[in-house]
């Protein structure tokens, strides 16, 4: 329990939704994006709860959206080896944002886990709503991917 | 994945889904079928929230509240329907009265002309057809559909009027409350099937904007390309006619066929008859069908529905037949939506099975 003399003030006023705002903005996606529109974006994010061993997403699966984790872990493995292991402010599955790709690994929860969806549906909304900040977004996605392509690539050229 | 998930009883959950979609399908199109004669207020105001999504966002995007966006929208497409009912309203009746008393010459130039055609087939292949019995018969089923419009418009007055009312409060909290109602109703899918069932609501719902706002605009420019083409050749009620050739463009193949047998008639019931007329309207149709196919389409619904014109002309048969004049006009986009959601639940059953395989 927590002492209320010692402990943050500030922090104990911090809503589910602005964890997941503070979260969010912490990944390079919401890179320059002001807090009160990554705030209004996240209010239309969808929190859904996982049990242990429950599939999240198979390989070949179609994606909807970006995934982050708000509680628990989650494991990326393809086939039988071991890719990540996801905890509290990881995110995953951001391709599904940018194309109508099937996922490329399968995403299984290690323990119970509350994940925030932030499907493509919402993002193209936003867009609509705020097209400037919109282009930004998609510029740091691109960037993202393009990070993962270039960590991908060397994992290549290290086996 | 988990290992308590055998083959056997991974097949066995694509089963029951599938079973539980054909029969949540079944209920949807008894629903429909039941509640057919309110569909239409509905359908409207879903068109309507489709059309004016787009300005009530550009008006949120400069500072305006949400509601009052929605408002503004709703008191402008309000004064400018009562202006154009106002305005084009009795316009449109005179040259429907016009066209009634172009009736019996109509069906008279009718008669004459199968009269020219029925002795000529009768002095080269020897086939006798009673002309003066064909054009009674028709005559007489015209006066009857003509009287059962009239009876029919009356009874369905106070419908019109339900309408009127209905459509737009239902508009209005479409444009408000949709996309809450709508992610709460999401957000009842099971985890397995919740990314899925947003992928299908994705692809369903952009190529439904892309059709409803293309369609709409396609048959605006229709109508005005048809008014003025039929203005310049000098056929009769040029604006009604464009009017029509616009409602019809809503039904594809079957819709431009019937506007230029309109015109056809319209055209043969004029004094003096002037057969150049004839081959003039029916140019105009085409010229406008270039002008549709070649222009407005590839720009206006590029991304929109892709359909194989069998695909579209059974729809329209089978879904007309069961709804109606608007089953004609929604049969391209139930299609359309039927194969967005067959296709990609097709493909998860096909990646679940190869992955249980």
């Amino acid at each position: 329990m927590s002492n209320i003399f010692w402990s943050n003030i500030f922090k104990s006023g911090d809503s589910e939704l602005q964890t997941i705002t503070r979260l969010w903005q912490q990944t390079p996606l919401f890179e320059g994006i002001p807090q009160r529109q990554t705030e209004f974006l996240c209010a239309k994010m969808h929190l859904r709860l996982f049990k242990t061993d429950e599939v999240i997403f198979n390989l070949g699966d179609q994606g909807a959206g970006a995934i982050l984790v708000l509680e628990g872990s989650v494991r990326i493995k393809a086939s039988t080896t071991e890719l990540a292991l996801l905890e509290l402010g990881d995110f995953f599955g951001e391709i599904a944002l940018a194309a109508t790709e099937r996922r490329t690994a399968d995403a299984i929860a290690v323990s119970p886990t509350r994940l925030v969806f932030f499907l493509k549906q919402d993002l193209e909304e936003w867009i609509e709503h705020e097209p400037r900040l919109g282009g930004r977004f998609l510029m740091n996605l691109s960037a993202t991917l393009a990070q993962r392509l270039y960590q991908a690539n060397e994992l290549i050229a290290q086996q | 994945m988990s290992s308590k998930h055998s083959p056997n009883i991974q097949t066995f959950k694509l089963f029951t889904i599938f079973v539980a979609i054909c029969l949540i399908s079944f209920i949807c199109l008894i629903t429909f079928y039941l509640i057919s004669s309110v569909l239409l207020p509905v359908i409207i105001s879903f068109t309507l929230y489709a059309l004016f999504e787009p300005a009530t966002l550009y008006l949120v995007r400069h500072n305006f509240n949400h509601s009052l966006s929605i408002l503004i929208v709703l008191v402008i497409l309000m004064i400018a329907s009562f202006l154009a009912i106002g305005f084009a309203l009795p316009a449109l009746f005179d040259q429907v009265a016009l066209l009634q008393s172009k009736l019996p010459q109509i069906a008279s130039q009718l008669e004459n002309f199968l009269t020219q055609y029925a002795a000529q087939l009768s002095s080269q292949f020897g086939i006798d057809i009673n002309v003066s019995e064909i054009t009674v018969s028709l005559l007489s089923q015209s006066s009857s559909v003509g009287q059962s419009a009239l009876i029919n418009v009356s009874n369905r007055l106070l419908n019109i009027i339900v309408i009127f009312i209905l459509v737009p409060f239902l508009t209005y909290f479409l444009l408000k409350d949709f996309k809450r109602v709508r992610n709460n109703l999401m957000n009842w899918l099971p985890n397995s099937s919740f990314e899925l069932g947003w992928v299908i609501y994705h692809n369903v719902s952009t190529q439904l904007n892309a059709y409803t706002r293309g369609v709409m605009l396609q048959s605006l420019i229709m109508a005005i390309v048809c008014a003025i083409g039929f203005s310049i050749i000098g056929l009769d009620i040029p604006v009604l006619l464009g009017f029509i050739t616009g409602i019809l463009n809503l039904v594809p193949y079957i819709g431009p066929v019937i506007s230029i047998i309109l015109s056809l008639l319209v055209g043969a019931a004029m004094t003096p008859f002037d057969p150049s007329i004839l081959y003039l309207s029916v140019l105009v149709i085409i010229g406008a069908q270039i002008i549709d196919n070649v222009i407005v389409i590839p720009a206006v619904i590029a991304n929109a529905v892709n359909l194989h014109p069998v695909q579209v002309i059974l729809g329209i048969i089978i879904i007309g037949s069961l709804f109606g004049t608007l089953g004609v006009i929604l049969a391209v986009p139930a299609i359309a939506v039927g194969k967005i959601v067959y296709n990609n639940l097709y493909a998860d059953i096909l990646n679940a099975s190869r992955k249980s395989a």
